[in-house]
């Protein structure tokens, strides 16, 4: 909880975001290019925050960016096969 | 116990796989995000080669189609649309061009426009419009998603339009059994037409007592006769419909099964891993776990909300 607490400033936007992306996900229900271009978008703003969140705090490392996009690869895919089948 | 240790080193982080479950290190990410693709692809092509398992269940009237539609325009203060049977066979014959050309678009892929159906069934219109749909379930989620799209809203609350046909076939779409929903708006040409403005002769004076008749200007557009469809031919458009086998897997439901599966057993392997470096106090190199949660979580809302079906 104590870790939770420390990183709370930057934990806040994040949650922003994704709660953006499920609500724009929620509203153009089977504009399946508007979908699309949201799924990017939150997963690039992922890896983003990743990499500024570790930088500012002195722990980025290349396997760390790798777990961001690895994560979020996943992520778009999972969508993107829903997606584009629906 | 061998399969025990091996579970353990999967989903536990521990000494054997550096304190992180393996399935959360980056090359196991990547493993199952290439499963998937090559899962996809073997739904996409599986239909090409294999028996013709997958498709979709449908229960959609036309009649309901219709009533929704009528519904959501009288909702919105406009004038429910009257069935023109006309409308209906030049969308049955819609349906079935595409089932036939295996296409899913509103243009034939040798440019057959939507309107030639239309002109094909001798309507001959003032206004016409077309909306389609696939893979949809139910008539409301249909009509709903329809409502959902500007373009396809706007040709449902058109108040141009006066007359509606539907379709609803069913039939093999790219290996997919499938249910097309075809909906034709139009507008009579003859409709729109002014009453003839009557001209009246002005009477003058005349020697003989018979009365003068009136003179009524002739319509301007004279119906040219387009030969119909025989009943017989019309009808042999249900012939086109393929015949629905017995075991229908979905593709989007076994997609969305597939996708929550991973999505739950990632989200239950992060929050175990949050709790047992936690309390281990490890510190590692690698990326926030509730960070990824949070994404994980994300992906699972917008999976739980994504409906099949699709509209053009």
């Amino acid at each position: 909880m104590k870790h939770l607490a420390r990183h709370l400033p930057h934990y806040l936007p994040l949650l922003g975001i994704f709660a953006a992306g499920v609500l724009a996900f929620y509203v153009s229900s089977y504009d399946r290019i508007f979908q699309t271009g949201v799924a990017i978008a939150v997963a690039v703003s992922y890896v983003a925050w990743g990499i500024v969140h570790h930088y500012l705090h002195r722990d980025l490392y290349l396997a760390v960016v790798i777990e961001y996009i690895a994560v979020a690869a996943l992520g778009l895919v999972l969508v993107f096969s829903l997606v584009l089948r629906s | 116990m061998k399969f025990a240790h091996r579970l353990a080193h999967i989903f536990w982080p521990r000494e054997s796989n550096n304190q992180k479950a393996k399935i959360l290190h980056s090359s196991s990410l990547i493993i199952i995000t290439v499963v998937l693709i090559l899962f996809q692809g073997f739904i996409s092509f599986f239909p090409k080669f294999g028996p013709r398992i997958l498709g979709y269940a449908a229960n959609i009237s036309p009649d309901e189609i219709i009533r929704l539609t009528n519904e959501k325009r009288v909702q919105n203060g406009l004038a429910p649309l009257s069935l023109n049977s006309t409308l209906s066979q030049a969308a049955q014959a819609k349906g079935a061009d595409m089932l036939n050309k295996d296409y899913w678009a509103h243009v034939a892929p040798d440019g057959t426009q939507p309107w030639k159906f239309f002109t094909d069934f001798g309507y001959r219109y003032r206004y016409a419009g077309e909306n389609l749909a696939r893979d949809f379930t139910n008539p409301a989620s249909a009509v709903d998603a329809w409502m959902a799209s500007p373009s396809h809203k706007e040709n449902l609350l058109s108040p141009k339009y006066k007359e509606i046909g539907v379709a609803v076939i069913e039939g093999d779409l790219a290996g997919v059994d499938t249910t097309l929903v075809i909906q034709f708006f139009g507008t009579n040409y003859a409709d729109t037409i002014p009453p003839a403005p009557i001209a009246q002769v002005t009477p003058t004076p005349v020697i003989t007592s018979t009365p003068i008749p009136t003179q009524v200007v002739p319509s301007v557009v004279t119906a040219t006769p387009i030969p119909l469809p025989s009943p017989s031919e019309a009808a042999g458009l249900t012939v086109l419909t393929a015949e629905k086998p017995t075991v229908l897997i979905s593709p989007f439901n076994t997609t969305k099964t597939v996708s929550l599966a991973i999505v739950v057993v990632l989200l239950g392997v992060l929050v175990i891993d949050g709790v047992v470096t936690s309390r281990r106090r490890i510190a590692r190199i690698g990326g926030r776990t509730f960070a990824h949660l949070s994404f994980l979580g994300m992906i699972l809302a917008i999976v739980l909300i994504l409906k099949a079906g699709q509209v053009l």
